[in-house]
């Protein structure tokens, strides 16, 4: 009984959603499009946390080392660094080629080492990353392990790049989610509104259907189906509008926008995020049609 | 069956449109509610069916004050009734079909049986060949007649009709009217506002007569 009931309230939401499909289609857009704008912010910081974890990888990380150290120590120091999962390669830089690379890169400061007496340059271990996402906390936890040893007297590491990266990444989420959050209320408000108007337009229909005996539930399940329906198919039509995007972006706008291309690139939506923003459009649908049913339909 | 008693209903201070009205109506019964436009009879059947509330008195259906059920439980009430509205309050968006099954569809009748009824209510009421038009596209008559269909398609046990001949010609009426009977013959108690005198002669088996909201005689038919 139950079944063919709930077959019929799912026609009867059919059938208005197709009564009044140009409303319908208006509160599709909305949805649409609010959700459409939090989908581009997050592909944007996608791309800046992908960015971010990409210069983490290419940049080296020096271990500067006691230069008393003796080369058994030594070897223990870089046979630890090279255990981690993180790492890819580890080289042992001595004092003379630290020297050497210095007097490659600065020529210009070549005399004030000529008339230092010693090497001022203590010898290190210079990691690289592994080719794989590697989260800056990671990083940071490694670092500070190695950091605990006997010997190892210091770490160079390019953090700051990183961390700008990362906190830039949050920012554009963080607006995204701002902006977002004021679409989706705006939508909400539409929606509410839009099914508000078909609650009216109905009104002779839910009138009769209450003298007939309907129950309250009854009558309200095809006005939260429709806004169900509403706001699922918005957020189904931001993702689609988002991942053509995606694939139209570089190919007719990336080229016009040189350097800043990758910064500015979208990145593909991940399926947990993907989830999230169609359960968001759902959710937002059906509550709009809740407030506006249980605001309008007192029976 | 129905009580009523010390019925008020005042819809504008200092019009009275029931004064104390009070009547019984046993289970069975085929009864006329009569009297002048404006008397009183459609506020005693939006009452005992509680679209509106009175201002005083109380209402027992089968000994349960219905003035005191919860609104969300009203709707159990309603399932025992058929109603047949002035105004028909047809969907007109909806064809002659869906507008007799809402009273079943709401149950949760299986799809064959609701199509099997709603056919019987319509042949009874001779317009089983418009099941697919719409209301709109029917003439006043043809719509009272849907209106009737949906009324009696539940099986009824209480049937209230507000008017149902009104617009129908005397043959049509009187067709009607013999259902309504027949519906009584199954057990149903059937109470007709009207003031059509002919049918009333007729049919009645009791007539409460009412003139400025006041019950001011009854006339019991052997």
């Amino acid at each position: 009984m139950i079944f063919r009931q709930l077959r019929y309230l799912f026609r009867a939401a059919g059938h208005n959603l197709w009564n009044f499909r140009g409303r319908n289609s208006f509160s599709i857009l909305i949805i649409s499009f609010s959700f459409l704008v939090i989908g581009m912010f997050l592909a944007l910081s996608n791309n800046l946390s992908y960015l971010g974890e990409q210069l983490s990888k290419n940049l080296a990380i020096s271990f500067f080392l006691d230069r008393n150290l003796p080369p058994e120590k030594t070897e223990e120091i870089k046979k630890t660094i090279i255990d981690s999962s993180l790492i890819d390669s580890v080289i042992y830089v001595s004092q003379e080629e630290a020297q050497n690379r210095f007097r490659a890169n600065f020529p210009e400061l070549k005399d004030i080492l000529d008339n230092l007496k010693s090497n001022p340059f203590p010898p290190s271990l210079e990691a690289r990353f592994k080719n794989m996402a590697i989260s800056l906390t990671a990083i940071t936890a490694f670092i500070d392990n190695i950091k605990r040893l006997p010997g190892v007297l210091d770490v160079q590491f390019n953090q700051d790049w990183v961390e700008k990266m990362q906190s830039l990444s949050r920012l554009v989420k963080a607006i995204g989610f701002f902006l977002g959050a004021i679409f989706i209320l705006a939508s909400f408000f539409i929606i509410s509104n839009v099914v508000r108007l078909n609650v009216f337009a109905r009104h002779n229909e839910i009138e009769i259907q209450r003298l007939v005996g309907a129950t309250n539930t009854f009558i309200r399940i095809p006005f939260l189906i429709e806004g169900f329906v509403i706001g699922l198919v918005g957020s189904l039509l931001a993702i689609f509008i988002l991942f053509l995007l995606t694939k139209i972006f570089p190919v007719y706008l990336g080229g016009a926008l040189g350097a800043a291309k990758q910064l500015i690139a979208l990145k593909p939506l991940t399926l947990e995020q993907i989830i999230w923003l169609i359960a968001g459009g759902a959710i937002t649908g059906t509550l709009g049609s809740v407030t506006a049913v249980s605001r309008f339909l007192r029976v | 069956m129905i009580e009523l008693y010390h019925i008020w209903k005042q819809y504008q201070k200092p019009y009275w449109a029931l004064s104390d009205v009070t009547l019984e109506i046993d289970s069975g019964e085929f009864c006329f509610i009569t009297g002048p436009s404006g008397s009183g009879k459609t506020t005693l059947l939006k009452i005992i069916f509680r679209e509106i509330l009175p201002t005083e008195g109380q209402i027992l259906i089968d000994r349960i004050n219905i003035l005191k059920i919860p609104d969300h439980k009203i709707y159990k009430l309603r399932r025992l009734m058929g109603i047949v509205f002035q105004d028909f309050r047809l969907m007109f968006h909806q064809p002659v079909f869906s507008n007799v099954a809402i009273p079943l569809q709401i149950t949760g009748l299986p799809d064959k049986e609701i199509r099997r009824r709603v056919f019987n209510s319509l042949r009874q009421v001779n317009m089983h060949h418009k099941m697919w038009e719409f209301p709109s596209r029917l003439s006043y008559g043809e719509q009272q007649r849907v209106a009737i269909a949906r009324a009696i398609v539940n099986h009824p046990k209480i049937l209230l009709a507000d008017e149902p001949t009104g617009n129908l010609d005397p043959e049509l009426a009187f067709e009607i009217m013999t259902i309504f009977k027949e519906i009584n013959d199954q057990g149903a108690t059937v109470i007709i506002g009207s003031h059509d005198r002919e049918l009333i002669r007729h049919f009645g088996h009791r007539i409460f007569f009412l003139q400025k909201g006041k019950i001011v005689g009854q006339e019991m038919k052997p």
